[in-house]
């Protein structure tokens, strides 16, 4: 018998079972994959708190600013590389260069020091996938008027054998090279020649330079995070393309963390079904290797990403919840016109009460007294037009564990 | 002073084949187009080249047409055509005395039908219903509809012929009662010009009443939209027809790694009526079921529409909405083809439309026309687009160059895409491996072809490359190519919108076709393509 049980193991998942680990409880996780953090570029935006706190039945308006600001605060003592204040935005720069904002972000992604550059000096990794410097150079020039934008080409042996049969590198594959042994020296190298040519010059020049480096995330990793603290200019991360490294590396930090504190994971398998006991939910039916077991447990989450994680399949006939079967709300119309503009499928999802329970269709019922429902998988948000997908499944599943 | 003999309003398949016939014969022409070429109806289609069985019973004259056509265009196209056959399926809800009827209808056509047992159907095809009653085969085939157009307008150029994209007809230049050309503006640049010719063609497909109306000449051209669906996977291996008087969703067609299923009919008041809708979706999927059960399960890419040309004869009914005509059936109006002589019918000289007809027919049509304009000019050179390749023969040479260069399933599609222009293609993946690589996973389009592509001088929108080299046409819609494409065409940014704009239309364009059927996969998906704009590059919308 377990405390608790969360079905889905992202961000929102993953976060609730730290917490409540942390809290003493004896936690499984059973995630079928690994979600959409490898996906994303990393960090993690709230939105403008102060509008959708307001929204109404948005999950912010549910939960409220003190429970947000607690997960939030919450997020950035587990993981000191990620830094944010309430109400605060910071810059960062998009896989093209543009700036963009974003409220907790990772070690090496904040872009504000560009704004008193003076030369911008971009990386570009020889055959880097996905990565198009003209166009970041271009999009630079607009953004940093004051700015020189020079790019700086550069080659790593590493990759000879791929460049040579027209194979290119991941952003993936370049981060996970930089954090390895030779990569750590390759890095050094690489810098320091930078570093040479910069002393050359006249001091003013020198002092005003900004380094961008694409395919890299220092974050979590400290032998990196030594290197770039002793270059004598910083040095900024671009947020990626997916597959995103960033994210890739938050998804193993809240894992590993999650296990350290005694949690345990069962991954690559589905729940099926929730057993019920009356209006409890007792025991998570898993098939695996041709089997059906049964895990039972006091509480449950159901933290399953919604249509992207999984945890909604959409037919011609009819949306449906893939666990429970729970009722869904979905919008009459579900779509717009203008594609990144307002569209209304995305607001469907499960209704909760204020604790994060599901309610019955149009009333406020509690269906079932130990669920509690978080992240994607909730109702009447968008992600993309509220511009919060890491806030509501940071501030959901913190919620979640506390209350676990 | 005519600048050309000719012009030709309309770059569909009908308006390209005649500047093929036309500078085949020798006549200087040039074909004006709005959009791109194949942007109209001709890219909005079934893609199935009739056997002429489907007309059999209610059209005999149309029927002997496909069947016709049918033949010569497997013989002088065939890298545009798919031989798949086809047959016509009676299933339990079909009237049983038509299946007499038809069998009669195709031997006065000279159709040649063969039947099959149900048994030996249900090998050859056995995603289909377990319970049809009776199964033939026939000569159907398939035909890409893009690649025969770019086929006809590069023969074309190859004989002299010229063509504009994005040229706007915006009306006809009248002296006394004779058509001495046209005033056409640059869409891309706001330009107008003025074109002398002695002879203007209207092939303007579902705008040719448009078209006429600028002087005042009535043209009763009726709209007929029809929906189709495309599915991620070839259902059926060839084309599977109902066989009971045509309706609603009675066609599977298999092209390369997909399927569609189509159509409806209704009419509309303009061509430009083209969005697919939820019910229509809903109806073809109920209808498709009684062929292939469970058809709900297959994924389904997107819905598209196109709008027919319908010619009724009766000139003095201005409009649609008639009592007699019945707005849900196109089907009721022939599907064969007129050619207006505007001197015989309207007392205007020198001005000719060709309003009707198939893709099927598209030569024929082109053939009738050309015959009429050389006759005006007194040319006497003959046709010969019936006997004469459309493509020239690939040299060996380049299909070994390619062979090695590339991944074997791309090449052949490349080779035809670009004909005599893969050698400077291939040049490029040789001085650089790396652009070899696929730009478009789901297509299998290199990066060296979209880069040529989006150099074209006729390539003006993101949608221009979609359309001459299938880029975000598969299964991701153009979740990654889209982004990946974004270099190319940055490298010509002085002919292309803003790079922000050119994502944003093309992402809502794509989204137009998936709208209605926002479910399963493609839901996921869309997703996924929302947050990869949305949030990572941070397109607004
Ligand atoms: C491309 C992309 C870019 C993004 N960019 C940003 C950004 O810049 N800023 C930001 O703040 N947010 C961003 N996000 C959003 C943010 O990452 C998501 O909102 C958040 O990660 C969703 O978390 P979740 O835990 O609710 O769902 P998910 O991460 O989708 O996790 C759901 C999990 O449940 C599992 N599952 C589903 N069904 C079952 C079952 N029956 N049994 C067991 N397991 C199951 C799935 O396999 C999956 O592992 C981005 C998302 C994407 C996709
Ligand atoms: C849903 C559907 C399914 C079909 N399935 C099949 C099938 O399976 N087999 C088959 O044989 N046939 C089929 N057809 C019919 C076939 O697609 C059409 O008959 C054929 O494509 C018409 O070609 P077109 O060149 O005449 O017209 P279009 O392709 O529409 O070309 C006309 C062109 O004129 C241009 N234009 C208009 N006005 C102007 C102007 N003022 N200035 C410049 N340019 C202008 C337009 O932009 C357009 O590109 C189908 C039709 C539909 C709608």
């Amino acid at each position: 018998m377990w405390d608790g049980i969360i079905i889905g193991g992202g961000l929102a998942g993953l976060l609730a079972g730290i917490r409540a680990s942390e809290r003493g409880k004896h936690i499984l996780i059973i995630s079928e994959g690994v979600g959409s953090l490898t996906y994303s570029s990393g960090a993690l935006d709230f939105g403008d708190a102060g509008q959708l706190l307001n929204q109404e039945n948005h999950p912010y308006a549910l939960l409220g600013e003190t429970s947000i600001r607690a997960g939030m605060d919450y997020f950035q003592r587990l993981f000191p590389d990620y830094q944010g204040k309430w109400g605060v935005t910071q810059n960062l720069l998009t896989p093209l260069g543009s700036p963009r904002k974003a409220s907790i972000v990772p070690y090496g992604q904040n872009a504000e020091s560009l704004q008193d550059a003076r030369r911008i000096v971009l990386m570009a990794p020889d055959g880097m996938k996905d990565f198009f410097p003209e166009i970041i150079k271009t999009n630079l020039e607009r953004s940093y008027p004051q700015c020189v934008v020079e790019v700086y080409p550069f080659r790593v042996g590493a990759f000879e054998s791929w460049h040579a049969i027209g194979k290119s590198v991941t952003g993936m594959e370049y981060a996970k090279y930089w954090q390895s042994g030779p990569g750590i020296s390759e890095l050094k190298r690489v810098l320091n020649c930078l570093t040479m040519i910069f002393d050359g010059e006249v001091s003013s020049k020198k002092n005003e330079t900004a380094v961008l480096f694409p395919g890299i995330a220092t974050a979590f990793s400290d032998p990196l995070k030594e290197i770039l603290s002793e270059t004598p200019f910083p040095v900024i991360e671009m947020t990626a393309f997916p597959p995103s490294a960033s994210g890739h590396n938050l998804y193993c930090a809240l894992k590993q963390k999650f296990k350290s504190l005694g949690g345990e994971l069962l991954f690559g398998t589905g729940v099926q079904r929730i057993e019920l006991q009356g209006k409890l939910c007792d025991k998570a039916i898993v098939k695996s290797k041709g089997r059906y077991t049964a895990f039972s447990a006091r509480s449950f989450i159901l933290a399953t990403g919604g249509i992207f994680g999984g945890g909604i399949e959409v037919t011609p006939e009819a949306a449906q919840e893939t666990v429970l079967g729970l009722p869904l709300y979905v919008p009459a119309e579900l779509t717009n016109s203008e594609f990144l503009g307002e569209q209304p499928y995305a607001h469907m999802g499960i209704e909760v009460d204020s604790e994060l329970r599901p309610t019955g269709p149009g009333n406020k019922e509690v269906l079932f007294e130990n669920l509690r429902v978080i992240g994607r998988m909730l109702a009447h948000w968008d992600p993309w037009t509220d511009n919060c997908g890491g806030g509501v499944s940071l501030a959901t599943g913190w919620f979640a564990g506390e209350k676990l | 002073m005519s600048d050309y003999q000719v012009v030709i309003i309309g770059g569909g398949a009908t308006g390209v084949g005649i500047l093929r016939d036309l500078s085949m014969r020798g006549v200087s022409a040039l074909l004006l187009e709005q959009g791109d070429l194949a942007h109209g109806t001709s890219s909005r289609f079934h893609g199935l080249l009739h056997s002429g069985a489907r007309y059999a019973v209610k059209d005999p004259e149309s029927a002997t047409e496909c069947i016709d056509e049918n033949l010569i265009l497997k013989k002088i196209a065939p890298h545009c055509i798919s031989n798949t056959g086809g047959w016509f399926v009676q299933t339990q809800d079909d009237p049983p005395d038509y299946v007499e009827q038809w069998i009669k209808a195709c031997a006065e056509a000279h159709i040649p039908i063969r039947e099959i047992s149900p048994s030996e159907a249900y090998r050859k095809e056995p995603l289909m219903s377990k319970s049809v009653l009776r199964v033939f085969e026939v000569p159907d085939a398939t035909v890409d509809g893009f690649k025969i157009v770019w086929a006809n307008a590069k023969s074309a150029r190859r004989y002299g012929g010229q063509y504009k994209t994005y040229h706007q007809v915006e009306r006809l230049v009248m002296e006394k009662e004779r058509v001495v050309g046209v005033v056409t503006k640059n869409l891309l640049n706001g330009e107008e010009i003025m074109v002398g010719c002695d002879i203007v063609v209207n092939a303007a497909g579902a705008w040719a009443s448009l078209v006429a109306g600028s002087i005042d000449i009535p043209l009763d051209v009726i709209c007929d939209k029809g929906t189709l669906l495309a599915f991620n996977q070839r259902l059926f291996q060839r084309v599977i027809n109902r066989l009971r008087p045509s309706g609603d969703g009675d066609i599977f067609v298999p092209h390369e790694t997909i399927t569609i299923l189509g159509t409806t009919s209704q009419f509309v008041d303009s061509p430009q009526e083209n969005d697919p809708n939820e019910e229509e979706v809903k109806k073809l999927l109920q209808i498709g079921e009684q062929v292939l059960p469970n058809l709900t399960k297959y994924r389904v890419i997107r819905a598209f529409s196109g709008v027919r040309p319908l010619h009724r004869e009766d000139h003095d009914v201005p409009g649609v909405n008639v009592p007699g005509i019945n707005k849900e059936e196109g089907r009721n109006v022939s599907r064969s083809f007129v050619l207006i002589d505007h001197g015989v019918h309207n007392g205007v000289q020198g001005f000719i439309s060709i309003v009707g007809g198939k893709f099927t027919t598209y030569r024929l049509m082109a053939e009738k026309v050309s015959d009429w304009v050389a006759e005006k000019l007194g040319n006497m050179t003959p046709c010969r687009t019936a006997t004469e390749d459309l493509l020239p023969e690939i040299p060996e040479n380049l299909w070994k160059k390619a062979a090695q260069l590339l991944p074997y399933a791309p090449v052949g599609k490349m080779l035809e895409r670009l004909q005599e222009d893969t050698e400077s293609v291939l040049g490029e993946i040789q001085r650089d491996p790396r652009k070899g690589q696929m730009l478009c996973e789901c297509e299998m389009v290199s990066m060296a072809e979209v880069e040529k592509t989006a150099a074209d001088e006729d390539t003006h929108h993101l949608a221009d490359i979609r359309r001459k080299t299938r880029l975000g046409m598969g299964t991701c819609q153009g979740a990654y190519c889209t982004y990946r494409a974004l270099p190319l065409l940055w490298k010509r940014q002085e002919k292309y919108d803003a790079i922000e704009d050119e994502l944003r239309d093309f992402l809502n364009q794509r989204w137009k076709g998936i709208r209605p059927i926002l479910w399963g996969q493609q839901l996921r998906e869309t997703e996924l393509t929302r947050a990869i704009y949305a949030s990572i590059l941070q397109v607004r919308g």
